[in-house]
């Protein structure tokens, strides 16, 4: 028998910024380790391009990669690529995450605990963040099996992995708003899918833009993806790859590294910058 | 175990006349932005220990009243103190100190019975060296211990509400909001509900409760507000409600309902039932009136004399239903909400 009534002065241990980014950070980690399928449906597709692409195109495409960069295996070029085509892919799964949460009513119910709000996203984001890393470190081990070399060694595949995270933010950002504005499982996943391939595609991912049309090349200049490939790809080969910004003050790949790090990064506040302010417009007036 | 009812109920503890107020809301107003005008000037004060009542029909202004309570909508007029906090200058120290389940049922499909009660237990700050007892505990408290480590997507309707209110009382809060929390459930999953929810109110815990079932209403509710297009028409004990109606009910079951309408004439001209209502129904006839159970008789003989035939009647005490008529005009069906639109006539 005990005597634990309701007592006005609840009893909480002090909940900090960095403990609800914690508990948020894990169940969602929890959630991605529940469902696997969405962990692997993200890894499939840009590991079928991976394989596809280089034997397939490898002889034809490793011709026009090597009239820019001599001695360069297509599967080295490509690598870089499908490590931001998986960011792509996995920062889709953040808006849907988030629609299955206003669905199923964890949105609202996040919102009435006394959890600091903008600590419930970060560890949302730090979650997907995170699977997006161990996706491009799969990618990268994989590109190694197939012959891929990586110039500037672990730490080089490192700061790769790195290039992919600040690459994805953007688009977890944009999935996110999206997501907030349709509230809408399909509509989130078309909106996001639609344009994964037009973003891959018209840029320097998959060949050296020299040899593709002016419009793409006009294109793959105002492309976020042109600049997360070629900032990764810097770093795959040590050199200066970039073509839609000419840099020369650094040296060497930092003539990319740099400028690409830049444009990412102001991305990722841009959308960022949109995506909260949605977010907390959808939390302040939180109405069916 | 802390499930022990009625150990130390917060209203009988002696703490005087002032009971503290858990809620109370000052001419609570809520606009849309589309110029809804979905609360328009409710006065509430719920005394702690009580199991209030908030009964309305859909869009009434329930949901967006226990909203503003729990702090997910600003309110647009008005002063609004939960737990003796302002819900405008500090709203996390409300949510620290209430426990809230939405009218939708809010669980994380994909995680457990207990991972969903401990991430509860993690948002609330639920002390680390308590989680694991706090879950046991609170699982068992709804009957979800053998199915702890199933995951949440697998249960049935009742389950997934059972769990839901586990989920809504892991920081043990002093006030709870329940919105509409037994809608959609078998007659049995919301008996389970209710016994569980009587438990919680017998240890000290304020319920505040919306619903549109009277039944819901009349077997939980300390007391009682009904609200109307986004006012409060009427509040009281569910006894007092059913006092205000006007007396008991008279039901006489005619051997051709097509009659009604001929017999509620004949009760009407016979004088005998003062101010009190006659309406016709699917069987028959309904006379509310204070002189029901006296003139009851003189009304069955009346009829007989004019050629209605009467196959059945009874005298019963007035329903919560029988309030919301009274108020509304409206019945509100006690198991499916809907409303039927009976021909009233003034006795």
């Amino acid at each position: 028998m005990s005597t634990d009534t309701a007592d006005r002065s609840v009893r909480r241990s002090t909940n900090s910024f960095a403990g609800d980014v914690w508990v948020n950070f894990k169940r969602w980690n929890l959630k991605a380790v529940r469902n696997p399928f969405v962990l692997v449906v993200s890894l499939v597709q840009p590991i079928i391009f991976l394989v596809l692409f280089t034997q397939v195109f490898g002889e034809v495409a490793g011709g026009a990669v090597n009239r820019g960069q001599p001695g360069i295996s297509y599967e080295t070029y490509l690598v870089p690529a499908i490590a931001v085509q998986v960011a792509l892919a996995a920062a889709v799964t953040s808006g849907v995450g988030l629609v299955n949460d206003i669905e199923n009513g964890m949105f609202e119910k996040v919102l009435v605990s006394p959890m600091n709000r903008t600590a419930v996203f970060v560890g949302k984001t730090a979650a997907e963040v995170f699977r997006i890393a161990v996706q491009v470190v799969i990618i990268l081990g994989l590109g190694v099996l197939l012959g891929a070399e990586i110039a500037t060694g672990v730490a080089g595949a490192a700061a790769i992995v790195g290039v992919g995270v600040l690459f994805s933010l953007w688009f977890v950002a944009f999935s996110n708003a999206v997501a907030v504005i349709t509230k809408d499982q399909e509509s989130t996943i078309i909106g996001a899918n639609l344009l994964q391939f037009p973003l891959l595609f018209l840029s320097s991912a998959f060949l050296p833009l020299e040899v593709l049309p002016g419009w793409i090349q006009t294109f793959a200049r105002f492309n976020p993806v042109t600049y997360g490939v070629d900032t990764a790809r810097a770093i795959m080969l040590d050199a200066d790859v970039m073509t839609v910004v000419e840099v020369s003050r650094f040296g060497g790949a930092m003539d990319t590294v740099v400028p690409g790090v830049a444009v990412l990064a102001g991305l990722a506040l841009l959308f960022g910058g949109v995506a909260v302010t949605l977010l907390s417009r959808a939390s302040s007036s939180n109405v069916q | 175990m802390t499930t022990s009812p009625g150990e130390e109920h917060r209203r009988g503890n002696g703490a005087g006349s002032a009971v503290p107020a858990a809620i109370d809301a000052d001419g609570l107003r809520l606009t849309y932005a589309d110029g809804t005008e979905a609360v328009r000037g409710v006065d509430l004060r719920v005394p702690e220990g009580e199991f209030f009542g908030f009964l309305g029909p859909n869009g009434a202004g329930k949901t967006t009243t226990i909203k503003v309570l729990a702090t997910l909508l600003a309110p647009t007029g008005g002063t609004v103190r939960v737990n003796g906090f302002d819900v405008s200058a500090e709203p996390r120290k409300i949510r620290e100190s209430i426990g809230y389940m939405a009218q939708e049922t809010s669980i994380d499909p994909e995680l457990t019975a207990a991972e969903n009660v401990r991430f509860a237990c993690e948002a609330y700050g639920v002390p680390r060296s308590e989680r694991d007892d706090r879950v046991a505990e609170l699982l068992e408290l709804v009957d979800l211990e053998d199915v702890a480590d199933k995951r949440a997507e697998e249960f049935s309707g009742g389950m997934k509400k059972r769990l839901d209110a586990a989920t809504a009382l892991v920081h043990r809060p002093p006030l709870v909001f329940l919105d509409e929390p037994t809608t959609g459930l078998d007659p049995k999953a919301r008996n389970r509900l209710w016994d569980y929810f009587r438990r919680i109110n017998d240890r000290g815990t304020t319920i505040f409760l919306t619903t549109q079932y009277l039944e819901e209403a009349d077997q939980l509710c300390d007391r009682l507000a009904v609200i109307l297009d986004g006012e409060i028409t009427e509040d009281g004990s569910p006894a007092e409600l059913k006092r205000r109606v006007g007396g008991e009910v008279l039901e006489v079951e005619l051997a051709e309902p097509a009659a009604a309408d001929r017999a509620a004439a004949v009760a009407r001209e016979a004088g005998l039932f003062g101010d009190g209502t006659v309406e016709t129904t699917a069987e028959g006839l309904s006379v509310t009136s204070q002189q029901a159970r006296e003139r009851g008789t003189e009304l069955l003989v009346a009829l007989r004399d004019q050629g209605v035939g009467v196959t059945g009647f009874n005298i019963r005490a007035p329903t919560l239903d029988d309030v919301f008529l009274a108020i509304t005009g409206e019945h509100l069906d006690s198991e499916t909400g809907a409303e039927t639109d009976p021909a009233e006539v003034e006795a």
